[in-house]
């Protein structure tokens, strides 16, 4: 794990098409004012003290950039008609934990999302040290999520970390 | 040094079964965000008791995970942590304390 940047994971919506976006931001203090963009007119909904980092090989130096990677989110298996949960059924006998890597365009309105070769380097980097031959990590892109309403995973994000002190 | 042979000298409180793994090093932290960037096998020493910290724990791999200043984790947490097969342990005094101890036992 390298670049590793603290910040806020952003999560804003727009009245008017419903979609949701979220991004990470390394201001002091995360951005709440509401703007408009063309059509969109997007208002500040949560935002979570995060950080994002990027993966480097330690054999041969070469880095993956994971930019586009705003949280990871464990799958904590709600509906078994979601690709999420399908992800985790695959190795019967297998004690497989599916996270899901968290892209900037939650409603994917431009049909993009995590890249595959950013997929690969977390599901290698987070399975290559794990002791238990039968315990596997599997880190899968948002899109396939079945419904951005309904999840009920949790985000890996400083969730009340305020409210502590 | 395995989890349950700190537990013997250390006295901490025991949440739940959990699986009894070596230690391979030690780490204090309270940041969900921090604790995703450590090595396997750590014993996590923290104030935190939310769920977020168990899914994290998870993804690291964690040897055991202990809670300071005698926090309680709810019960979701522990169901969670349960399936996880983490090991969560519980230390009435302040996390300096339990640092101090942890070195003089060469924990890690």
């Amino acid at each position: 794990m390298t670049n590793i940047r603290s910040g806020y994971l952003v999560i804003e919506g727009c009245f008017h098409c419903r979609n949701r976006i979220s991004f990470f931001s390394q201001e002091p203090g995360a951005p709440i004012d509401d703007y408009r963009e063309g059509e969109h007119f997007w208002s500040h909904l949560a935002h979570y003290q995060a950080s994002q980092f990027d993966l480097k090989c330690e054999k041969c130096s070469a880095e993956v950039p994971l930019r586009e990677v705003m949280a990871l989110m464990l799958c904590m298996k709600c509906n078994p008609d979601c690709g999420v949960y399908a992800a985790g059924t695959q190795e019967p006998g297998q004690k497989t934990w599916v996270y899901v890597a968290l892209c900037a365009n939650t409603s994917h309105s431009p049909k993009k999302c995590i890249p595959l070769k950013s997929l690969g380097a977390l599901n290698e980097y987070f399975n290559h040290g794990i002791k238990d031959p039968a315990k596997k990590i599997v880190v899968v892109p948002c899109r396939s999520r079945k419904s951005v309403d309904v999840c009920q995973g949790i985000v890996l994000a400083d969730v009340g970390l305020t409210d502590l002190y | 040094m395995r989890v349950s042979e700190l537990v013997k000298k250390t006295g901490l409180k025991t949440f739940n079964e959990g699986a009894d793994k070596e230690i391979m090093g030690v780490y204090i932290s309270d940041m969900v965000s921090d604790i995703i960037g450590i090595k396997e096998g750590h014993l996590l020493i923290t104030l935190q008791t939310h769920k977020n910290l168990i899914a994290a724990a998870n993804l690291v791999d964690v040897a055991a995970v202990v809670f300071s200043r005698n926090r309680i984790p709810a019960d979701d947490v522990v169901a969670l942590a349960n399936r996880a097969g983490i090991k969560l342990l519980g230390y009435d005094g302040d996390t300096w304390s339990l640092a101090k101890r942890l070195c003089e036992l060469k924990v890690g």
